[in-house]
């Protein structure tokens, strides 16, 4: 049983005080990511085709179709749809991006969302200007 | 008290309830500085030792099972995943076993090696956070500085892995949603021989140290491992009595069954003991992880299956690093589960908490409680049940509904 005594911790606070801090100094500087970093979503919306399996599989309710019209494929009239993002709820889980089968989805690495308006999360991109 | 007819009003309390006389009794929480979650003890006090502890649970209760049944399978995954902050992959894992029990597809051996690694990393992490707490009420922030400090290190090893350091929606059903990266093998190595070095260093300066020791030596009543046992504790706050409760151990899940290690018990019952407990199981966490990623084994790390779960009931239990956390699900051969039900460790420990507390000076409070590592937001699950009849009953969701809008909009209802 090694011995009690009180200042057992001092030596090592001494070593810390050496050391070179720990915290970065963001947002001065820019702090390093990896490479899988998970960050805000966005849309090539020139590869998306309305498929709507991402609206399907989002956990959050991110996604929304919304219907543009109607389109000819043989004899049959289908509907074309684009998707609407709302990002201020999207959790980042990157379900969509798997599931999407044209890569149009793709996790940035930006994650500065902080903003007054949450009406500025809403991601419009997909539908024609 | 009781009227004409003989029958007991509402005032009168049931036979069997001990009457405490109100100037003894001291309101803990629910909001509180010492509690990190909001919940609500009633304290009755013989000068200043607790003699009895009264729990009222239910502050944080989200409606999680409830809204279970209204999502397709895999979404459920993701909201499981956020029953808690710190052991958030654990659930994900244990939800996902219960369901694949119903499935006839089998989850690949590599995928199990990555959801060992990930989950000894979240039971380092979060006995680092917890071992930071303690250092904290014990008036040792300094050590709640250091050991939080090198609480990055892991999480800058899952943020790599998963991409994100807290929820690391890394599961999925048979399998996991993303290979290890390349080159991490010699990193991760590395990481975890400074995390066994580190957990081995603060190991010393709780021995030694004579102001952490003084708070948490003796602290906490002594239980015996019957009482323990008798009251279903489980996780570490089994083992620091002597128990060998483990699900890593017991009922292996995961590739928990292939990789050597074994489990750190104590024998003497109080916080100090809780703390040598936890810093030893890092390291022998740190070491599974170090071998598992030694000997990850190749081949696919995902079985796609079907989004249709064939009907049935099944349930999984698994470690984490609060204690045994319980799923259980039941099919109706659809899209959305027809029930799912959870159980969380603190939950299971509260006896055993209430148990500590007892015989305690209101100033230890703080420090016996984060000592249980309690994570009430987890634990808050909803029943109905009178005390004085001791009937139980259970509410649908139109029900309850109703009941809400008669709580906030009573005015709606007046006569």
């Amino acid at each position: 049983m090694p011995r009690r005594r009180t200042g057992a911790a001092i030596p090592e606070m001494f070593r810390v005080m050496l050391e070179k801090p720990t915290t970065e100094a963001y947002p001065y500087k820019p702090i390093e990511l990896t490479q899988r970093y998970r960050g805000k979503l966005d849309i090539d919306p020139a590869k998306c085709t309305g498929c709507q399996v991402c609206a399907m599989v989002c956990p959050a309710g991110v996604i929304t179709m919304i219907e543009l019209g109607t389109r000819k494929v043989g004899d049959r009239e289908l509907p074309v749809r684009r998707p609407i993002f709302d990002l201020s709820t999207c959790i980042s889980c990157g379900e969509c991006v798997d599931s999407c089968a044209f890569n149009a989805l793709e996790l940035t690495k930006q994650f500065e969302l902080a903003t007054p308006d949450k009406k500025d999360l809403m991601m419009t991109k997909a539908l024609p200007k | 008290m009781s009227n004409d007819q003989g029958k007991p009003t509402r005032r009168e309390a049931p036979a069997g309830l001990i009457q405490y006389s109100v100037e003894n009794l001291v309101p803990f929480g629910p909001i509180h500085p010492a509690l990190k979650e909001p919940e609500y003890f009633k304290l009755v006090l013989e000068g200043e030792r607790i003699v009895e502890v009264i729990p009222r649970i239910g502050y944080v209760h989200r409606g999680l099972e409830k809204a279970a049944e209204m999502r397709p399978w895999m979404q459920n995954m993701y909201m499981f995943e956020r029953t808690c902050g710190i052991c958030s992959f654990v659930h994900s894992l244990c939800y996902g076993q219960a369901v694949e029990g119903l499935t006839l597809f089998q989850t690949p051996r590599r995928a199990k090696y990555i959801r060992l690694i990930i989950a000894e990393l979240e039971r380092i992490h979060s006995h680092l956070l917890w071992v930071g707490l303690m250092g904290h009420w014990a008036g040792f922030d300094t050590l709640f500085m250091w050991v939080w400090n090198d609480r990055e290190v892991v999480l800058d090893i899952v943020e790599a892995i998963s991409g994100n350091r807290v929820h690391k929606s890394m599961n999925a059903f048979c399998g996991v949603r993303r290979d290890m990266p390349e080159n991490m093998e010699d990193r991760t190595v590395e990481r975890m021989k400074y995390i066994a070095d580190r957990a081995r260093f603060y190991r010393e300066i709780i021995d030694t140290e004579e102001t952490m020791l003084e708070r948490t030596e003796h602290a906490g009543n002594k239980v015996s491992q019957e009482t323990v046992e008798k009251l279903c504790a489980v996780g570490p706050m089994a083992r620091y009595v002597g128990l060998r409760n483990d699900v890593r151990l017991n009922d292996p899940y995961a590739a928990y069954d292939e990789v050597p290690f074994d489990i750190v018990t104590r024998n003497e019952g109080d916080v100090l003991a809780l703390l040598r407990l936890r810093l030893d199981e890092m390291v022998v966490s740190a070491n599974l992880v170090s071998y598992a990623v030694k000997h990850l084994p190749d081949g696919p790390f995902r079985v796609l299956i079907p989004p249709v779960i064939p009907a049935g009931e099944h349930s999984s239990h698994c470690e984490a690093p609060r204690g045994e956390i319980f799923y259980y699900v039941k099919s109706g051969g659809d899209r959305i589960p027809e029930r799912v039900k959870s159980r969380q460790p603190t939950m299971a420990n509260l006896p055993t908490a209430l148990e500590i507390l007892k015989g305690q000076t209101l100033a230890d409070i703080p420090v016996v409680l984060t000592a249980i590592d309690p994570c009430f937001g987890c634990m808050d699950r909803m029943s109905f049940l009178d005390t004085e009849t001791n009937k139980q009953w259970t509410w649908s969701g139109e029900q309850l509904r109703q009941y809400g809008i008669r709580y906030y909009f009573p005015e709606r209802f007046k006569k």
